[in-house]
């Protein structure tokens, strides 16, 4: 595969232009980035064994059992989930946008919450509260009602729990572009169809809910696109309860024997679905600007819900028990009780599992000692790479810029674990081996999060006026000196935002280090899987605890920026 | 000396030229208008005098120095230029001060020298008392001049101005049209000035160039633009005009209902057709036939407005044009009534094209 770049004669200038080099050499970083394990994965996927062309893994895949049924467990989760999540997310993203609400901001940084909770953390917690014998909510159940030890009220390994657990922790993307979409559609259009006549239900159902419905539909699409390519969730839940879904079947290729090649064709729907999903979401939204055409708006009219006020409220914390609260408590609990499903009292408190994790867990610093390692460097290397495209494509620097944004953006399109599989294949095979080395990890993290990164510093150029450079220069600055002078200074606070963020991500990422990590190579998030393999819930709370501080701090400051772009994670 | 010269300057993106072909020669210490609506191309002839853009074709020089063709282009840091923006492009993270002595740092004078310096600008822009404030916390009108104390202290060969005025308000545009003529009157920069407002140009300008689809259309003193209109395009946009068409008759008389206009301007052509532009308070309106004939044409009164100070006249002749005509309050001719206008010969500007 080559990238096309336009080829447009730049003028020689004096001295040395730098900018066709620039452009170069960021695009071939860029193409090692994406395309090299991209086509390994095609290969693989046609080739056998044996390395003859074939088209038998895809046969497999959709005919032998062991293939088809992931298929199709991950369907109906990735369905289920996506319906949940809108009924959920809707009404309360319609709630808190459009009604007098009490203490909405509250419900907002709650949805918040649970948006920044890495999703194998909650699935955890999930597993403390709700495991068949041991969680605490069925051990509450049989308290209460004298049941039997065998009898219990909830079973987390279930396709029922992971339905439940993945739109925990997915329902916050329905919800901020939904709550989004009513922000921004000004209050008067309805006015205008209730002064015309149209009663409450009949301008609901013309004016409101169509104005509505492309980021409500877009919503669903990134939902199931979500639940399709978690690896966290399913393989702490389904795999206890024997079955599989795409991205553990996917991971279980890797496990001894290695089936590369079946991974490989394993890993191909996902891209094309992930593709295809990613392209539909943004034409539905990019049909969108009908929402706010012409014309000055005042504030949306808030809708009074008098009585009920309380009760919506009431019920939005009840529902926001389920991916906060409640686990929250139950890694609490984990942390400082002396086992993990025992309830916490006072006399039992202990700091043994932070002592444990501290001093004795060997893994635990070794693993700690790779994650800052590989988050200085991701969020370095990629901020550097986000900063140098973001300004090639705001000023339009060079030609070819297009290109590089898109190639920037690229990597959204490729789920965690297929990314994974891609670098495993490219990477385990002269001239280039890095399998084993933290190197293979760091190329997956800045692949990763460059996509957000960029898009991140590009809306922070975006603020800062080009003539602002120009008025530099015309008084006599080089643009090098234009740049240290006047842009790096206003682009500071975006860019340490963006260097966080990556360190924040690097931190949560879980199913591409899952097929790449060595015993040499583990990283905080493959630890806590490990523990959670071994059953040390209390040593997991207490690194998730610390994880979830690190997290809200950044968030929190970074959310006191203005005009900074949303938050955005991948899992 | 530093005028300025563009010979034959061409700027393409793809194959659409936004400037095209302009030439130009600006004297020392004048100051130039490029007028125009927008898109003709002003603007992107002004940021390849800055050097912000490499010419396609053509040259720049500045005195005898060659600053850009297409084979070499001087950056802009090294053109002793000076530029005040649209957007003022004020800092925001500088304070006043520091705004305004960053070029002069730039060029490594001594803190006593900028010391002076900063003194009198602020003193002439009126801006001492703002000196340590932050852009965010001044009005429009002291970020305009925080913007031309910027440009000016630094005492440029030359001096660009893209449409500095158009983010004020219209009193306080009307006062600083004035303030930039007279802060050229006292430095003589050459000055190239891009606007799109014809009266700011008009109080502002030795020689205006009206611009139209990337090229020159003319260029000339406001007078000459004004009096002497050499083309629809920029009659009309010079002022309002009434443009009205007719077969050419001989060199000096264009047919115009029935009757030989005498024109001055422009070649005609005998058996062409003409455009000829006549200015609405040219045109003398009365309701009885006047005694001399010469170029009178019949007309009916379409409506009138009184507009306090004038009235406002729409009259229609026989071939169905309108043209609007403007005289003293005491002229009220009634709508529907028979008119006859006379159009002062040296008034009628035979337009070309």
């Amino acid at each position: 595969m080559t990238i096309a770049i336009p080829a447009t004669q730049a003028p020689r200038k004096f001295g040395i232009d730098v900018s066709k080099p620039v452009l170069y050499g960021f695009a071939a970083v860029l193409c090692v980035l994406i395309v090299l394990p991209l086509s390994w994965l095609l290969i693989y996927s046609l080739t056998d064994a044996a390395g003859h062309v074939t088209l038998g893994n895809f046969y497999r895949l959709f005919t032998e059992s062991s293939f088809y049924d992931p298929l199709v467990t991950t369907f109906i989760i990735a369905t289920s989930s996506a319906i949940i999540c809108c009924a959920v997310a809707a009404p309360m993203g319609w709630l808190v946008a459009r009604t007098d609400l009490p203490f909405s901001g509250v419900i907002r940084a709650l949805v918040t919450a649970s948006f920044v909770t890495p999703p194998f953390l909650g699935a955890i917690a999930w597993e403390v509260l709700a495991a068949p014998n041991s969680g605490l909510l069925n051990k509450i159940f049989r308290n209460v009602t004298g049941a039997e030890q065998d009898v219990h009220l909830f079973n987390i390994y279930s396709i029922e729990g992971i339905i439940f657990v993945i739109s925990c922790y997915t329902f916050p993307y329905v919800f901020v572009l939904v709550a989004n979409s009513l922000d921004r559609t000004p209050g008067e259009l309805e006015d205008a169809s209730s002064i015309l006549g149209g009663g409450r239900w009949y301008t609901a159902r013309r004016v409101t809910i169509p104005l509505v419905l492309p980021a409500l539909l877009a919503g669903a699409l990134v939902a199931f696109l979500q639940a399709m390519t978690l690896f966290g969730s399913p393989a702490i839940l389904a795999l206890p309860a024997g079955f599989h879904t795409m991205t553990t079947k996917i991971w279980s290729l890797f496990q001894y024997p290695p089936k590369p090649e079946l991974a490989a064709a394993a890993s191909l729907p996902l891209l094309v679905l992930t593709i295809i999903l990613l392209r539909a979401e943004s034409m539905i939204l990019g049909r969108r600007g009908y929402s706010v055409v012409g014309g000055k708006y005042g504030a949306p009219r808030l809708i009074p819900l008098h009585r009920l006020r309380w009760v919506a409220f009431i019920v939005c914390l009840l529902v926001l028990m389920l991916p906060v609260f409640l686990p929250y408590a139950a890694l609490f609990n984990a942390a400082f009780s002396p086992v993990a499903t025992t309830f916490l009292t006072f006399q039992n408190a202990t700091l043994h599992n932070i002592e444990f994790v501290l001093f004795e867990l060997s893994a635990a610093s070794l693993a700690l000692k790779n994650t800052v390692i590989l988050g200085g460097a991701t969020a370095t290397v990629g901020t550097v790479i986000a900063v140098v495209i973001a300004y090639v494509t705001a000023r339009h620097a060079v030609a070819g810029w297009r290109a590089l944004g898109f190639l920037a953006t690229a990597p959204i399109a490729i789920p965690g674990i297929v990314l994974g599989v891609g670098l495993f294949l490219s990477y385990t095979r002269p001239p280039f081996v890095l399998y084993g080395t933290l190197w293979i990890l760091l190329i997956a993290f800045v692949t990763i999060a460059l996509p957000s990164a960029y898009q991140q510093l590009q809306a922070a150029f975006r603020t800062i006026h080009p003539e602002l450079e120009d008025a530099s220069r015309i008084l006599g600055a080089t643009r090098l000196r234009s740049l240290w002078q006047i842009t790096a200074p206003l682009l500071r606070t975006g860019v340490i935002a963006t260097w966080c963020f990556i360190f924040v991500g690097v931190m949560r990422e879980l199913s591409a280090a899952i097929i790449l990590f060595t015993s040499e190579t583990k990283v905080i998030s493959v630890l806590i899987y490990d523990l959670n393999e071994s059953g040390d819930l209390g040593a997991i709370a207490v690194i998730g605890i610390g994880m979830l501080i690190i997290t809200f701090s950044v968030v929190i400051a970074v959310n006191r920026i203005p005009g900074f772009g949303t938050v955005r994670f991948r899992t | 000396m530093a005028s300025v010269e563009l010979k034959g300057l061409t700027k393409r993106y793809g194959t659409i030229a936004v400037v095209d072909d302009v030439s130009l020669h600006i004297e020392h210490g004048h100051l130039v208008c490029l007028l125009g609506p927008s898109g003709c191309g002003k603007t992107t002839t002004l940021r390849l005098i800055a050097g912000f853009v490499e010419p396609s074709e053509g040259e720049i020089r500045v005195g005898d120095r060659l600053i850009s063709s297409p084979a070499r282009t001087l950056p802009p840091e090294q053109r002793n230029m000076s530029m005040i923006f649209q957007s003022y492009a004020l800092w925001p993270h500088m304070t006043v001060t520091e705004n305004i002595v960053y070029g002069l740092k730039l060029r490594k004078m001594s803190r006593d020298v900028i010391g002076t310096k900063l003194d009198a600008i602020l003193a002439t822009t009126k801006l001492a008392p703002l000196a340590e404030r932050y852009p965010g916390e001044l009005s429009g009108g002291q970020q305009q001049r925080v913007a031309l104390a910027r440009a000016l202290i630094v005492e440029p060969e030359t001096l660009l101005l893209d449409e500095p005025l158009s983010n004020l308000d219209a009193n306080l545009r009307e006062e600083m049209r004035f303030e930039v003529r007279r802060l050229h009157d006292a430095y003589r920069y050459t000055t190239v000035y891009v606007t799109h407002d014809q009266s700011e140009a008009m109080t502002t300008a030795d020689l205006i160039c009206v611009m139209n689809l990337g090229k020159i259309e003319q260029s000339g003193t406001p007078e000459d633009i004004y009096d002497r209109p050499r083309s629809e395009f920029v009659a009309r946009f010079i002022g309002s005009s009434n443009v009205i068409k007719g077969k050419g008759v001989d060199a000096t008389h264009v047919d115009f209902c029935g009757v030989a206009l005498r024109c001055t301007g422009e070649k005609i052509v005998a058996g062409a057709q003409t455009a000829v532009s006549i200015r609405p308070h040219d045109i003398t309106i009365t309701a009885k036939p006047p005694s001399q004939a010469e170029n009178v044409v019949p007309a009916t009164v379409v409506r009138q407005v009184f507009l306090g100070d004038s009235r406002d006249y729409m009259v229609e002749v026989k071939d169905g044009t309108q043209l609007r005509t403007v005289t003293a309050t005491e002229d009220n001719i009634p709508q529907g009534s028979q008119v006859w206008l006379h159009l002062p010969g040296d008034r009628c500007r035979a337009l070309s094209g």
